[in-house]
């Protein structure tokens, strides 16, 4: 177990530390000047220089990517005319475009991000396991053709799309509700949630699919297996084996699922971000790639890869929990 | 100043269905009245406009709207309508300045009963040392005016590296401000508008940390502030509306949200649901879903500001690089030009409309109508062929530069339009698209400079000198970058011309010299001017006295009431 | 019964086909259509907007006309009709061409790892865990961004899109390789002197093609999609190249005014996307009814 999680670190460190070294190495490769931008128009070469030293961009890209590790790991200062300011470790160092501290910026924008897969996947795993149910027990085929029908759908349409068509019906022509504006659930669960039903419904069409297809074909493949037809000639009640084995082996790869899929909700959700106006880490990220705004870029990307990392070691270790089979290696 | 939108405009849609109760929020009733409009909270809906608040660091033609309320300047505009609208006015100081010295020494007394949000009185060596800090490598971002204008400024690096200051603002005793000019600048009460006059605190300069909260001297202070996404402003009880007859200063509070998408902004304004009724929005121009609704006597049209921000767009050719050294060309190509389709792209005529000068049509820069090239609304292709045969280029392919989005109005849109155009007069055109976040630096330095690109040059402030000067003064080519005469064009005639207007304080005189020399350039075919600008914006249904102003062709939100 | 007949009593997949067929000879076809349609996808057509209102087309749907079979693009008066068709050409292309790049290096990769031995699989599966583990679509938007924009850019979108993705081919080709190295097949081939260049192209891929394929067909689409939100967040295909994705993103802002710009490249990429679903779908029960839902 330990050397599992050594190993499991070590793979997470390095998977990160690929990441931003890819990051630093492109932006360094591409043509775009942040200093330029910062300056602003009609700056002269004289005060670009100055203003390139002054954050810090005039360095050689190994220079950079050194200082940027170090403040990462221990924390790093920064002058600022009659003051310095003190990033603490885990330092991402500030925004070019606001000089807010990334960190914070991140640590402000993911309560939104977090909000909108945990939402999004609790209603895709109700609609989805309820679906795929229904359409796997087979009592009624038109039911099963329905759902498979839906689920196909589900699978080809664009989240944009969805996103959209949700916009015009319900903000717009029906006018049920307002354009989505993030409430944090501290402040007015009622409204945190009023406000991110579109976008939760939005995700969950998509991934919902998924997991009735799962479903389905996990209650099928049990249903089909020997003790539940041994169950079945013991005349053990109908209800009784649906609930008890056949749901229970359909779910338990969706279990595992579950976590990887709020990571990647969280991590692919920029689309429904934009389009609904939430201020979630995918929007600032869109921002700040557009801006040239280095230190948010590779913030947003790390805490993303660390999301995913951490989501496959839940995965994991929940599939080794509930499936004794399985071993951690 | 140049407005730049998100690069990346998503979503949205916009219906209007909701059409319901009718219009009683007229925008210019005769009978508004800034002594009895106090109360309410006005709501500002935006794509962007709160990145930063530090003073230093702000672009802005005539202080912004937004730091406008936080921030007062030695001089400010005058906050009218149409022509009227493109005047300073004093500010902080009680005139628009003494010159002296042939207009390169500029004295001014501050007024009495002006104070920070802290109850602190503001002195003269405030403004100073707000004007020094923008100087600052740390606080970059403001127009490059000053570095320019002042004497012994172009090498100065702020307060924080240079506590001793700049000499070339003297501050004699604690009302009187003192500028010391390079050369005549009769334009400098315009340029004192400008947010780097606002004063600061010595005390309360936190260098960039200053950001997150810049002490108010305006009649609203700050109550939180999360830069790109909200602000919200309280009234500050230190601001004496006695001493400032052009803020009304209406709304008891002012929120002020961005990171919205300008279609939903749009629709929420047309909607008005709840508190949406009390909502503007200081950069989110009205979208084709409203302008198919704008009908002449529509309950929107009540609702909706129509100003002109003097802006041109333009093509702009660089002389020194084949063909476009060859004047013939470059009418040729001025003949071919299809404006209709150019204002098409822009957003119709609504938003746009077809210029065949450089300078815009407002009279403050100056404007004299000419049309030396004519091109009809859609062209003349058979001319651009004829001048092109006597050039010996027919069948000319050329490379047009243009932005990779079209947020900035310099986008694939207007450059596709163009290049249909040009074809009919047989020139082929490849489309080169540039990154918009790097576009400006790479036209800006003559190495990297593209033959032809689309640009965009708005007012810093409505005078025909900041509009000609950094696009035809020949010694503002700058070869190492930030070069706006992409023209790259040099003659000491005009130079001289831009020296002696420079020198005149009489801006009627001024206007008529400025828009002389831009006919007498029009002449010579270095850019082909395509539009200007038209700003339309919409407001919230209780908003009242929603004008917009001359200088900045929309709507001033410390004249706005909501009550 | 073969599996071609039971590819054709499939509707599901018939019907997919055809519509996709149909979907990719529109594309490959496009200068022949517009040619017979007597209109291109550049040309400005002025006179048929109304700019005053914002560039919206004259008449009804958007301007349809025996000219404009599908009216015009607001603002520009482009032939709607032959916008779609060569952006057909684009979303298709991208998706077509991501597909088999990522196909391609996937099976490289997953049979290197499959029969290259101990350290080759430790090192490659570190690899496939790393591109796997990679918030793609955040990659994807930093990355196209960063590159300059006169770069061929439907090229890199394919390219961008299978390097970020093809950790998943990786995976099933090293899983099904190892699976099929250890068969008595190939382990007589090894036997008789063959080199594992040999065994792994006449042994090992053609037990891979089934797998591979039906994956194949389920990754077009989600190509599809990206492109789509890609070109949608504007980091994909750069007008005037027109991409469905990137019409939906300006069409957003003309809903009411002009709902057919909407309507018609939504309504063709659902219909598209769903063709390719249901391809995918049907192959899997064809051509591999052994692996039961592994498409999630």
């Amino acid at each position: 177990m330990t050397g599992y999680l050594f190993r499991r670190i070590g793979g997470a460190l390095l998977v990160l530390f690929g990441l931003t070294t890819i990051l630093y190495a492109l932006f360094y490769l591409a043509p775009s000047d942040p200093a330029v931008l910062t300056c602003g128009k009609g700056c002269t070469p004289e005060r670009l220089a100055d203003v390139r030293h002054a954050m810090g961009v005039d360095d050689p890209v190994h220079v950079q990517y050194a200082h940027f590790l170090e403040g990462l790991v221990a924390g790093r200062d920064y002058p600022s005319g009659p003051d310095v300011r003190h990033c603490p470790a885990p330092c991402l160092g500030y925004s070019f475009e606001t000089d807010q501290p990334v960190t914070a910026l991140l640590t402000d924008r993911l309560p939104v991000s977090v909000s909108l897969a945990i939402g999004a996947e609790a209603l895709s795993l109700v609609v989805g396991i309820g679906a795929g149910m229904l359409s796997g027990l087979r009592r009624h085929r038109w039911l099963d053709r329905l759902v498979n029908g839906l689920v196909l759908t589900g699978y080809a349409v664009p989240v944009f799309l969805v996103g959209l068509l949700l916009l015009l019906l319900f903000c717009v022509v029906l006018q049920w509700l307002p354009f989505p504006a993030y409430v944090p659930f501290t402040t007015n669960p009622l409204l945190w949630a009023q406000n991110l039903l579109l976008p939760w419904v939005a995700l969950a069409t998509i991934q919902a699919a998924a997991y009735a297809r799962l479903t389905r074909a996990g209650i099928q493949e049990t249903l089909a297996e020997d003790h539940i037809r041994t169950a079945r000639a013991y005349g053990l009640p109908e209800r009784r084996i649906i609930w008890r084995r056949a749901f229970r082996g359909a779910m338990l790869p969706l279990v595992t699922l579950t976590a990887l899929d709020v990571a990647a909700i969280m991590t692919s959700a920029v689309l429904t971000e934009t389009m609904f106006g939430l201020p979630g880490i995918g929007q600032l990220l869109v921002g700040a790639v557009n801006q040239i705004d280095l230190p948010v870029v590779v913030g947003v990307t790390l805490l993303t890869g660390l999301l995913i990392v951490v989501a496959n070691a839940v995965a994991d270790l929940l599939y080794a929990a509930i499936d004794p089979r399985v071993q951690l290696r | 100043m140049r407005r730049s939108l998100p690069a990346v405009l998503v979503s949205a849609m916009l219906l209007t269905a909701c059409q319901g109760n009718g219009g009683e929020g007229g925008a210019t009733s005769a009978a508004f009245d800034p002594k009895t409009c106090q109360g309410g909270t006005l709501s500002v809906l935006n794509q962007g406009g709160i990145n930063r608040l530090d003073p230093a660091r702000l672009y802005t033609s005539g202080g912004g709207n937004i730091p406008s309320l936080l921030f007062r300047t030695l001089t400010t505009r005058n906050r009218l309508e149409g022509e009227a609208g493109t005047k300073p006015a004093p500010d902080l100081a009680t005139d628009l300045g003494t010159p002296s010295d042939g207009a390169k020494t500029w004295t001014y007394k501050l007024r009495d009963d002006v104070f920070f949000e802290d109850g602190t009185p503001i002195k003269a060596a405030d403004v100073k040392y707000g004007i020094e800090r923008s100087f600052s490598p740390d606080l970059p971002g403001g127009a490059p005016y000053l570095r320019d204008w002042l004497v012994g400024a172009a090498n100065y690096q702020g307060p924080y590296k240079q506590p001793d200051g700049l000499e070339a603002i003297e501050t004699p005793d604690d009302k009187t401000i003192v500028f010391k000019l390079s050369k005549p600048e009769g334009d400098f009460p315009f340029l004192a508008t400008a947010t780097q006059f606002a004063p600061v605190p010595k005390a309360k300069d936190k260098g960039v940390g200053y950001d997150a909260h810049p002490i108010s001297s305006g009649p609203y202070k700050i109550e939180s502030y999360e830069p790109k996404k909200s602000l919200e402003l309280v009234r500050n009880e230190h601001w004496k509306p006695a001493v400032d007859n052009l803020r009304y200063a209406c709304p008891d509070r002012i929120e002020v949200t961005a990171g919205l998408d300008a279609a939903v902004i749009n629709q929420r304004l047309v909607s008005g649901a709840g508190q949406d009724a009390n909502a503007v929005t200081t950069d989110a121009a009205v979208g084709p879903e409203q302008l198919a609704q704008l009908q002449p006597g529509s309950e929107l049209e009540k609702r909706v500001a129509r100003g002109e921000f003097p802006a041109t767009t333009y093509l702009a050719f660089n002389t020194r690089k084949a063909p476009f050294d060859d004047p013939k060309v470059r009418e040729a190509l001025s003949y071919a030009v299809n404006r209709t389709s150019v204002v098409n792209a822009l957003g119709g005529s609504a938003v746009a409309g077809p210029s065949t000068t450089f300078l815009p049509p407002q009279k403050a820069l100056g404007h004299q109508a000419y049309d030396f090239f004519p091109a009809g609304a859609s062209g003349d292709p058979a001319k651009a062929k004829e001048l092109l045969a006597a050039a010996g280029k027919p069948g000319l392919t050329i490379e047009l530069a243009h932005e990779n989005d079209d947020g900035n109005g310099l986008g694939p849109k207007p450059a596709a339009a163009l290049q249909e155009a040009f074809k009919q007069a047989g020139v082929t055109v490849k489309l080169t698209p540039i990154d918009s976040a790097t576009y400006r630096d790479v036209t800006g330095k003559p190495a990297t400079q593209p033959g032809l690109s689309l640009q965009y040059w708005g007012a810093d402030w409505p005078s025909g000198g900041p509009f000609l000067i950094p696009i035809f003064d020949g010694r503002q080519i700058i070869t190492a970058g930030g070069n706006f005469n992409l023209a790259q064009y040099n003659d000491p005639a005009v130079n001289a011309e831009i020296d002696a207007i420079n020198a005149l304080t009489d801006q009627s005189q001024a206007q008529q010299r400025w828009g002389a020399l831009d006919a007498k350039i029009g002449k010579l075919a270095l850019t082909v001017p395509l539009a200007h600008e038209k700003d339309v914006y919409l407001f919230g249904k209780n908003v009242k006295n929603a004008v917009p102003d001359g200088w900045r062709g929309t709507y001033d939100l410390a004249r706005i009431s909501v009550k | 019964m073969t599996r071609a007949a039971v590819a054709f009593r499939d509707r599901g997949l018939v019907a997919g086909a055809a519509i996709a067929t149909l979907m990719v000879v529109v594309a490959v076809s496009a200068p022949l259509l517009t040619a017979i349609s007597g209109q291109d996808p550049t040309t400005f057509h002025d006179g048929l907007l109304d700019s005053a209102r914002g560039g919206v087309p004259v008449g009804a749907f958007g301007g349809v006309s025996g000219e404009h079979w599908l009216g015009v693009e607001p603002g520009t008066g482009r032939d709607l009709f032959a916008r779609i068709v060569y952006g057909a050409r684009v979303s298709l292309g991208v998706a077509v061409g991501a597909t088999v790049l990522q196909v391609l290096i996937g099976l490289l990769a997953g049979l290197a790892a499959g029969l290259g031995g101990r350290w080759a699989d430790a090192a490659l599966g570190r690899l496939i865990d790393l591109v796997l583990a990679v918030p793609s679509l955040v990659l994807a938007i930093s990355l196209l961004a960063i590159v300059p924009a006169d770069w061929p850019r439907p090229v890199l979108l394919a390219v961008v899109i299978a390097v970020l993705g093809w950790g998943g081919t990786a995976r099933i080709t090293r899983g099904e390789t190892l699976s099929l190295r250890t068969r008595d097949y190939v382990a007589a081939a090894r036997v008789s002197g063959a080199g594992w260049f040999r065994v792994a192209r006449r042994e090992i891929l053609p037990g891979l093609t089934a797998p591979v394929l039906t994956y194949a067909a389920l990754i077009l689409p989600t190509n599809m999609i990206v492109e789509a939100g890609l070109s949608f967040l504007g980091v994909g295909v750069r007008p005037p190249t027109p991409s469905w994705g990137q019409m939906l993103s300006t069409a957003t802002t003309w809903f009411r005014a002009d709902p057919m710009y909407v309507v018609v490249p939504g309504g063709l990429l659902f219909l598209t996307l769903l063709a390719f679903v249901l391809v995918a779908n049907g192959l899997r029960r064809v051509l591999d009814p052994r692996q039961s839902e592994f498409l999630r």
